[in-house]
């Protein structure tokens, strides 16, 4: 079979296409023929070495596709079913084998690429605003990176549960993508101050929550524009960490809440997982979430999705097609 | 009449008994003569001058007593009523004028000395437990300095609503306290390691909430024994000021919520803060919170008060008796 192998962390030239043999399932394994692979921020910290990995290996952590094996003692999943996953390693390839019990089924309203494109951004979305901070019918909330590739997602699940939505995106043509996704507001931060703008669009309340994927950048302001008791969601760090934080500053600016979250944590246990993608894969079955794809790409073109991916120009969701 | 006074910050002895003109109510103001004052830690930090007013000042943040006379705009109160106060300073003396707004109604069944007693600490525990982090029955609650004057409180609100509550305190005579008071677990933490022993005690799943008044001793351990998705309540720091710390431990530990809050944030308007302290006067009436005033001494013996509160040898309210 064909897959993408690296064997040294490097630039995305260190991809290579390769042919390697179709997986045999272990015990609690399935072997699924991959029709879809999400291309995630994560796979190019893997490939350059920035998160650590034995070598080599297999990038993607996030697909979709159809059971060809299972090994002993699976019981959750068969063959021919349509499943789909992450954080499984190995999805850049034609085949790969995981834990069964990391695999969730796929309705047969959803596509493979609906799917695959879903999994970590779209569980994400949902435990970010069903979960790490309920929404209800009339809060605020302000989503950074509001045309990302879980804000887009964020922005919909948001406005559906009955919030107003503030986003912040960095260009006229983002501005344009977080509309379309139900964004009320939208702030384009490289021109507008997104801090004086947003107490602006609340007369000085302030919101409910900041979803906050950016880190450095925007932690210290999200703090400046959260009601009394407000919280501030931290769910990623795409412009650098954020620096060490005296808890005073929580109280000086209102009694506020943070929480650090990571999707791990929100698909637990089994019936957590099979639960969240069921009701993300719901919500694409009636069209009230759009996944949007930026871009499909076969195997062999995994080094040109990731130079696309790194130079942030896409905006959506980049789909290795196997 | 009599009042306490501080003319130059420092130890117990900067507070004299002076004699002062019984203040006129401002047009929003009503005057209150005084049945009994808190005595409170704060208290201490603006007599040292570590929290900053105008000198020479009177101290005492907390109050209750009857309304002698009325500024020209106020409708919140009216002469002859019974009320209560926290949050503003001139309570060590005869007679106070305070912002009506801030005055709530002291019902039948509630002693001008309970009133006084159950204002910043009653108030305190009831945000922590109903707002803060609502606890629900079967959630499991650590508290630390259960014997203290917030904990005491907190316990039996905690214990009433059906939450497990595992108490730490420093001596076991404070552990029969906190046990009377209706904690389930007590952990002496001069004998036995608290994360260990939280460990422990919930079969290794960790607790829902740490409600920390201690801060700086207590703090990191403290996220170690919360479960996933749990919350560190900090709202003191008896021990010293917790330093800033990396969010990123939030996420490695289980996608934990920080929130540091104070009082004043949840008792913001003046309809919240006679919610509130309705609420836990009703508690006092129902027989549901028993509060433990330890002492009481008249106004002229305030430095015994304040040396008696700085040895920490009480494990309950000090009040002073005008």
């Amino acid at each position: 079979m064909k897959a993408i192998r690296v064997e040294r962390t490097g630039d995305p030239e260190v991809m290579q296409l390769v042919d390697l043999p179709v997986p045999q399932p272990k015990a609690n394994e399935a072997v699924v023929k991959v029709a879809a692979a999400g291309v995630n921020s994560i796979d190019a910290h893997f490939r350059d070495g920035s998160y650590k990995m034995p070598l080599p290996f297999v990038p993607g952590q996030e697909g979709a596709g159809v059971i060809i094996a299972i090994g002993a003692g699976v019981k959750s999943v068969k063959v021919g079913d349509r499943v789909a996953w992450s954080g499984t390693l190995g999805s850049y390839s034609e085949y790969v084998a995981g834990s069964a019990e990391s695999l969730v089924p796929v309705p047969a309203a959803v596509s493979d690429q609906d799917a695959a494109a879903s999994m970590l951004q779209g569980m994400t979305a949902h435990y970010l605003c069903h979960d790490a901070y309920k929404l209800k019918p009339g809060d605020t909330a302000l989503v950074h990176a509001a045309a990302g590739g879980v804000g887009l997602l964020l922005v919909q699940m948001a406005r559906n549960l009955g919030a107003r939505v503030i986003g912040t995106v960095s260009s006229e043509e983002k501005a344009r993508f977080a509309r379309e996704a139900g964004a009320d507001e939208v702030i384009v931060f490289t021109k507008t101050d997104f801090e004086s703008e947003t107490k602006r669009l609340t007369d000085g309340k302030g919101v409910d929550v900041v979803y906050d994927g950016v880190g450095k950048v925007t932690f210290a302001k999200g703090l400046n524009v959260l009601r009394l008791r407000g919280m501030l969601v931290l769910f990623g760090a795409s412009s650098g960490p954020v620096p060490p934080v005296d808890p005073a500053t929580l109280s000086e600016k209102g009694s506020l809440y943070m929480a650090r979250t990571t999707l791990a944590h929100f698909t637990a246990t089994r019936d957590e997982l099979v639960a969240r993608s069921g009701e993300v894969f719901a919500m694409i079955a009636t069209g009230n979430l759009k996944p949007k794809i930026a871009k499909a790409y076969s195997l062999a073109e995994a080094q040109q999705a990731h130079r696309d991916l790194e130079a942030r120009k896409m905006t959506g969701k980049l789909i290795l097609i196997p | 009449m009599k009042a306490i006074q501080v003319k130059q910050p420092g130890g117990s002895e900067a507070m004299e008994l002076a004699e002062l003109p019984i203040p006129q109510p401002k047009a929003n103001e009503a005057v209150v003569k005084l049945a009994a004052a808190g005595v409170n830690f704060i208290d201490v930090y603006f007599r040292e001058g570590r929290y900053k007013a105008p000198l020479p000042l009177v101290l005492g943040q907390e109050g209750a007593g009857e309304v002698t006379a009325v500024g020209a705009e106020v409708s919140d109160v009216k002469i002859g009523d019974r009320v209560a106060w926290c949050g503003l300073l001139g309570s060590y003396a005869e007679y106070a004028a305070v912002a009506a707004s801030r005055l709530v109604p002291i019902p039948e069944g509630v002693t001008d000395e309970q009133a006084a007693s159950a204002m910043l600490q009653g108030m305190t525990a009831h945000y922590l437990s109903h707002d803060t982090f609502p606890l629900k029955r079967g959630d499991t609650a650590l508290v630390h300095a259960a014997a203290g004057g917030v904990g005491l409180l907190l316990t039996q609100m905690a214990h009433d609503i059906g939450a497990r509550v595992i108490a730490t305190v420093s001596t076991e005579e404070k552990a029969k306290l906190a046990r009377a008071a209706g904690a389930d677990e007590i952990i002496l933490y001069t004998q036995s390691d608290f994360e260990a022993e939280t460990k422990r005690l919930t079969g290794n799943k960790g607790v829902d909430v740490v409600y920390d008044s201690v801060g700086k001793t207590t703090f990191e351990k403290g996220l170690n024994v919360l479960r996933p998705r749990g919350m560190m309540v900090l709202f003191g720091g008896s021990s010293g000021a917790v330093p800033p710390f990396d969010l990123i431990m939030l996420s490695q530990k289980g996608s934990l919520y920080v929130t540091r809050p104070t009082l004043v944030n949840y008792i913001a308007s003046r309809e919240e803060l006679v919610v509130r302290s309705a609420a836990v006067f009703g508690m006092i009436t129902s027989g549901k919170l028993k509060l433990r005033i330890e002492y009481t001494y008249p106004l002229a013996e305030a430095q015994r008060a304040h040396r008696d509160l700085e040895g920490r040898k009480t494990t309950g309210k000090l009040l002073l008796i005008p």
